[in-house]
């Protein structure tokens, strides 16, 4: 079942946040994760697909019905929520049936398709405990088995992971995703963590002050930013602005480079992006698009050190990294240059 | 320091209900620092005058009423402030949590003398309007102590979750926000008692002669032996105890 969002405002009353004009689609069974920094409007879009915001502009369609005039209970969507919100008064199992009980099934049959879910998030042995008893990311497989329990049309996920430690944030990432493409669920994942939305999603919407910068695979994201901001969100690189001086040149002011131009005229501003790792340590004089300079502040992250490379005249260090830092200079392939419009 | 404060206050607690266990217990007592001689006749007494049993069972009706009526009206009430005030209409919930403390209760006794105590209504003296008058005097009371938990828990979330689990807003009051305060309106109704018990303002103006609760009885047997004082008052302090204690109970077996 798709889920289609055409052209889509929202406004906050007396505040200038909300959404403007967002329109995206995501597939039947796909996973489409939405980033975007604090105040983008991330959430709005998914409070209003659960229907717990209402009075949106535009149309958000879920199997292609409009769900504008249906109230949040009759929507039929599962979502997990940042805080979990499980009910602390019932038992793991019961929470997870509660959806189910709501829907009027005998006591039998939803106490057999709960403690179903339960064995699929692997905490069958937990039953009959009590909420307050498991860890946070057991608490976190209790509210994704409570969601699909309800054989959701659609799945919502808001930062389930970002009240967890990080050790048991991978591994659960994981288990999401797997669930996920197990019960073929439509699914819409909210979260502020551009690493997540890489690894788990089919493709991610970039959201900032309410609008859609891009919608793309996660690797085209990464290598094919469509702008500025996209590459500043996601994944670490190094932007230097600069001028196109000639077809397959740019002219940095420090330096002049060669880069795929892509038919821009000469003259034309662009920024210059560069990826960490395809900064080339020391290479040999005469490879092009050499820099020489000295390696700053450098951190030693275990399977790499990524540090930053001055070079003398740049507004700002490129981000590199290795095994090492550079001793003398640095070079960068130019069709690993992306130039971003201004 | 914070343990000798605790320990002079302790003391300025309990001294004087120590006192009146001790003096209920005395032969006689006057002009002296603890009284003479060991009885048990001023419980005797008590139990012998009709009038304190019947203020005893008249106060403890009056209380459960009022616990009753409090717990089934401050539960919705709380509720609506609770989401009134994230709406912004914050008025309404601070005129309910000041109340009690701006109002004192004589000025709604004498204005429930000067309305029930006409043709069309004259039911001043009557049980039912001291039930109504204790429920409304300690309703205040029940629904803070319920708004503070509402806000506390943060039930908004846990009524989002149960919303998009298909649940309608009678079924997420029920299953998921009732259950979720039986803990607070626990407390609140021991309080509800207790202040109910203790009553004296209201019950002395509105109670009949066949319905007075015992606090107002209570008055009159400070103009006979200490004794029997005494023991009338370590009585209410049981009764109020019995009272919390029953009411909290009762709930605890209905949910």
């Amino acid at each position: 079942m798709s889920l289609v969002f055409d052209r889509v405002s929202y406004h906050y009353p007396g505040s200038s946040q909300g959404l403007h004009d967002v329109s995206f689609e995501v597939g039947d069974g796909e996973l489409v994760a939405v980033i975007g920094p604090s105040g983008s409007g991330k959430s709005t879009l998914l409070k209003l697909v659960a229907g717990l915001e209402t009075g949106h502009s535009g149309r958000i369609a879920l199997g292609g019905h409009d769900m504008a005039g249906t109230p949040v209970h009759r929507r039929g969507i599962g979502m997990v929520f940042q805080s979990y919100a499980l009910f602390p008064h019932l038992s793991v199992q019961d929470n997870v049936a509660y959806g189910l009980a709501l829907r009027g099934q005998p006591a039998a049959q939803r106490r057999a398709r709960a403690r179903e879910l339960l064995e699929v998030v692997g905490l069958a042995d937990y039953a009959q405990r009590a909420i307050a008893q498991l860890s946070g990311g057991q608490q976190q497989r209790v509210a994704l088995a409570r969601a699909l329990a309800i054989d959701p049309r659609a799945l919502l996920l808001d930062e389930p992971l970002s009240a967890l430690d990080a050790s048991v944030r991978g591994h659960l990432r994981d288990q999401i995703r797997a669930l996920q493409r197990r019960f073929g669920a439509t699914t819409l994942l909210v979260t502020h963590d551009q690493e997540e939305a890489l690894a788990m999603a089919d493709r991610v919407a970039v959201l900032k002050d309410g609008r859609l910068l891009q919608m793309a695979t996660p690797r085209e994201l990464y290598e094919r930013p469509a702008q500025r901001a996209v590459a500043e969100f996601v994944g670490l690189s190094t932007l230097l602005p600069g001028r196109v001086s000639a077809p397959g040149r740019v002219d940095l002011g420090f330096a002049e480079l060669a880069a795929p131009t892509e038919g821009r005229a000469a003259g034309q501003a662009v920024h210059l992006l560069v990826r960490p790792e395809h900064v080339l340590p020391d290479p040999a004089p005469g490879t092009p698009n050499r820099l020489e300079g000295r390696a700053g502040a450098a951190r030693y992250l275990g399977s790499i050190t990524r540090y930053d490379f001055e070079v003398a005249g740049a507004p700002r260090p490129f981000l590199a990294e290795g095994h090492a830092p550079a001793a003398q200079a640095i070079a960068v392939a130019p069709e690993h240059i992306r130039l971003l419009d201004d | 320091m914070v343990r000798g404060i605790s320990l002079v206050y302790g003391l300025y607690l309990l001294l004087p209900m120590a006192l009146l266990v001790v003096g209920s217990f005395g032969q006689s007592w006057t002009n002296t620092l603890l009284p003479s001689g060991l009885t048990g006749h001023w419980y005797a007494d008590l139990w012998a005058d009709p009038s304190f049993r019947k203020a005893f069972v008249s106060s403890l009706t009056v209380a459960l009423a009022a616990c009753a009526i409090d717990a089934v009206l401050a539960l919705p009430l709380a509720y609506a402030l609770y989401h009134g005030a994230r709406r912004g209409h914050a008025l309404a919930s601070r005129i309910v949590s000041a109340m009690p403390v701006a109002v004192p209760a004589i000025t709604l006794g004498f204005g429930y003398m000067i309305v029930f105590n006409t043709d069309a209504m004259p039911w001043l003296g009557s049980t039912p309007l001291l039930v109504a008058a204790h429920a409304i005097a300690t309703l205040p009371y029940l629904t803070n102590t319920l708004l503070t938990d509402l806000r506390h828990l943060g039930l908004e979330r846990l009524e989002q979750a149960a919303a998009t689990l298909g649940a309608t807003e009678w079924q997420r009051f029920t299953g998921i926000v009732m259950p979720s305060l039986r803990q607070s309106l626990l407390s609140g109704l021991v309080m509800v008692a207790a202040l109910s018990i203790g009553e004296f303002n209201l019950s002395n103006l509105l109670a009949g002669f066949q319905n007075r609760t015992y606090p107002v009885v209570l008055l009159q047997a400070f103009y006979g032996a200490t004794g029997f004082a005494c023991a009338a008052t370590v009585v209410l302090l049981l009764l109020a105890c019995l009272a919390a204690l029953l009411s909290s109970s009762a709930l605890r077996k209905s949910s």
